[in-house]
């Protein structure tokens, strides 16, 4: 039913759906959207120009605040990028660590975005289950890393702290009762009704939109393109390791959170067989302090979707030009897209779909209306 | 007499014991939400947290009084004191002690009416606060009472058919007597009416003009202090009416068992279906409200239609 004109609906700063500050302008014709403008920048930092004021490991611990969710992911984007401008090749023990703690970030992201698309539905049952389980997950990291958060654990050549055997056969205990629930929690979001009923056909991503739109990480692999930066450019030790990249057909909000729920399996996988092939060896090896002129870009498949790091270097101890690219800007326009002839009701799901991460985002405002 | 009617009136069975069984089956609902959740739900104010709704009223009481400039002013101010005092007449004529305190032949009728009406009330809230996020909720709420009155209306029929009788407190006498609960024998209505006192109450699969993360909080976003301590009184009140109505129309209501008196009986019944509703709540993803208003007419009247046949045929009562 069209009503002939149509109401502007704000959505944001401020919004319940939304964890971050962002705005959406939506045109609403009726309950259907006809026209999304977003307006990103809220929480533009100055990040870059950061990164450009201080020593190479002083950015360490800035690049691991960039975003609070991920923060592991941008951590070992940061090292990987420096340790390609040195260039500076660190042990293969420090490798598995640092591939260890991200899939561990993996399972805790996944299972917080997870719980936020069942709170979205109104499944609030599955959201507490999930945020239980996601606790023991932070509990383990603290304990290999001693932070809940901010894991400081990556270092320039290196990991900070070693894995011990108790570690380890405490991980694999974890991993155990967590795989089970996981099955269980994905039995339960394919055979509930009323969360099907809400997600199916809801935010449709058709492949070809998927990669005209730059979709990344698990909205580009709910539309079924098997794309995935571990498998595709292998960076630590994922040349080693057998997974299997995730993909599902629906291209909806619903093979969104499948592909989250059976990724989160497979990170499991990865890291039992990465506990079982931990290397003997050092930790780190030390980094020089100036790094002469060179550039470097380092890619991560962080748990929302490829993350690209760019650095380049002018033979001091700072970085001349910093750049990160966060997936949620990826994911934006795909959004933006998929929002179009949704339903109102429909909005935070779709929005919440892409597992959005403003503020690791914002980087720039552009203030030239003509560009 | 008139002493002791007036007694009836204000505390028993009148608004003391309702105000107390309000703020007790809050805290059992989200004792027993939280539980199913695998959380501990309130825990501190009092032992197991059991005074935590009546501190909740408190502080709301003391909050400052917040009017929005562009309201509807007078509605705004009476509709909250309106929501709650609709469920207390409502549990006036509900037999709680085995006889009402209001009792007359039609009251099914009356508590029909009462129910419409709080669902306009929730309207009128919604649209004198002249917010957009309360707009689009009273309008959902609306749009919601359209799909579920009609078969809440004939699931409370249907027990008065095979009662012969108008009255609640008839229709539980019946009960008695026949020593047989309407719930074996009129499933379906039994079904119909715990459903569209879900949809009543708005609550999960049904909470749509309240969906926080669609709507902030539907029509009471603009309501704040004691506005909104009245409105939360009234959803509590709500929650005693509607747990109460179904242990009375469908589970044989204030049956005397041995020495112990019936208001426990029904009590006890009406926590049972207190504590279903909660379960429910905790089962399911809320419903679009499109998905809503087709699945209550295309599944939820047919089948308490043929409910309806199936009495008329002698089957069921």
């Amino acid at each position: 039913m069209s009503y002939g004109t149509t109401i502007k609906v704000p959505f944001g700063p401020q919004h319940p759906a939304l964890k971050e500050p962002e705005y959406f302008l939506f045109e609403v014709d009726g309950d259907i959207v006809v026209k999304v403008t977003p307006r990103i920048g809220y929480v533009h930092r100055g990040v870059e120009k950061a990164f450009e004021q201080e020593t190479y490991l002083h950015n360490l611990y800035l690049a691991e605040r960039i975003c609070g969710i991920c923060s592991h992911a941008h951590s070992t984007c940061y090292t990987q990028t420096i340790e390609g401008l040195i260039p500076l090749e660190i042990p293969p023990r420090a490798v598995y660590i640092r591939l260890i703690m991200a899939e561990l970030e993996r399972l805790h992201s996944h299972s917080l975005w997870v719980g936020i698309a069942a709170h979205e539905a109104g499944f609030d049952t599955l959201f507490m289950y999930l945020w239980r389980d996601r606790e023991m997950i932070m509990d383990l990291m603290e304990e290999i890393s001693g932070n809940r958060v901010t894991h400081a654990i990556n270092t320039i050549g290196g990991v900070r702290r070693d894995i011990t055997s108790e570690q380890a056969t405490k991980i694999k205990k974890f991993l155990e009762k967590f795989e089970s629930n996981v099955k269980e929690y994905t039995k339960v979001l394919e055979s509930e009704q009323t969360f099907i009923k809400r997600t199916k056909d809801v935010g449709v991503l058709k492949p070809r939109d998927a990669i005209v739109l730059c979709a990344v990480g698990p909205t580009l692999r709910a539309s079924g393109i098997k794309s995935d930066v571990r498998a595709d450019d292998p960076y630590l030790a994922y040349g080693e390791i057998p997974f299997n990249v995730i993909t599902h057909d629906g291209c909806d909000v619903y093979a969104r959170t499948i592909v989250r729920c059976e990724e989160m399996i497979e990170s499991a996988n990865i890291i039992r067989y990465a506990l079982d092939h931990l290397p003997e060896g050092k930790i780190k090896v030390p980094p020089p302090r100036t790094i002469a002129p060179n550039e470097s870009v380092g890619r991560v498949e962080a748990p929302r979707g490829e993350l690209i790091h760019y650095a380049r270097s002018n033979g001091t101890n700072k970085p001349e030009r910093y750049k990160v690219r966060a997936p949620t800007l990826g994911n934006l326009a795909s959004v933006c897209q998929t929002l179009i002839g949704a339903h109102v009701a429909d909005i935070p799901l779709i929005l919440a779909g892409i597992d959005p991460c403003f503020s690791c985002m914002d980087r720039v405002i552009i203030t030239k209306k003509s560009v | 007499m008139v002493l002791y009617e007036i007694f009836g009136v204000f505390v028993y069975p009148g608004i003391a014991l309702l105000f107390g069984l309000a703020f007790l089956y809050e805290w059992i609902d989200r004792k027993f939400f939280a539980r199913v959740q695998n959380r501990m739900g309130p825990l501190y104010t009092g032992p197991s947290g059991i005074l935590q709704p009546v501190a909740d009223f408190l502080k709301l009481l003391s909050k400052e009084d917040i009017v929005p400039a562009s309201c509807e002013k007078p509605i705004f101010s009476v509709i909250p004191i309106v929501y709650a005092t609709l469920p207390l007449i409502a549990l006036f004529v509900i037999p709680i002690t085995g006889s009402a305190l209001i009792a007359f032949e039609g009251d099914v009728i009356f508590l029909m009416f009462i129910s419409a009406f709080i669902t306009l009330s929730v309207f009128l809230a919604g649209w004198s606060s002249a917010g957009s996020f309360s707009r689009i909720g009273s309008i959902r709420s609306a749009l919601q009472m359209l799909s579920y009155e009609i078969p809440f209306g004939l699931a409370l029929i249907g027990p008065a058919i095979s009662a012969h009788s108008l009255s609640l407190t008839k229709i539980a006498q019946w009960q008695v007597a026949n020593s047989s609960w309407f719930m074996w024998l009129q499933p379906i209505g039994f079904a119909v009416v715990l459903i569209s006192l879900l949809a009543e109450l708005e609550l999960v699969p049904f909470d749509i003009p309240e969906a926080e993360t669609e709507i902030v909080a539907g029509w009471l976003t603009e309501y704040g202090g004691r506005r909104l301590a009245l409105f939360r009184l009234g959803k509590d009140l709500e929650l005693v009416m509607a747990s109460t109505l179904v242990a009375s129309l469908y589970l044989g209501g204030a049956q005397p068992l041995f020495f112990i008196p019936p208001v426990v009986i029904l009590i006890v019944k009406s926590i049972v279906v207190l504590m279903l509703i909660s379960f429910v709540r905790a089962l399911f993803a809320r419903f679009r409200i499109d998905q809503m208003t087709s699945g209550m007419w295309t599944y939820l009247l047919p089948l308490m239609i043929v409910q309806i046949l199936l009495v008329q045929f002698g089957i069921g009562g």
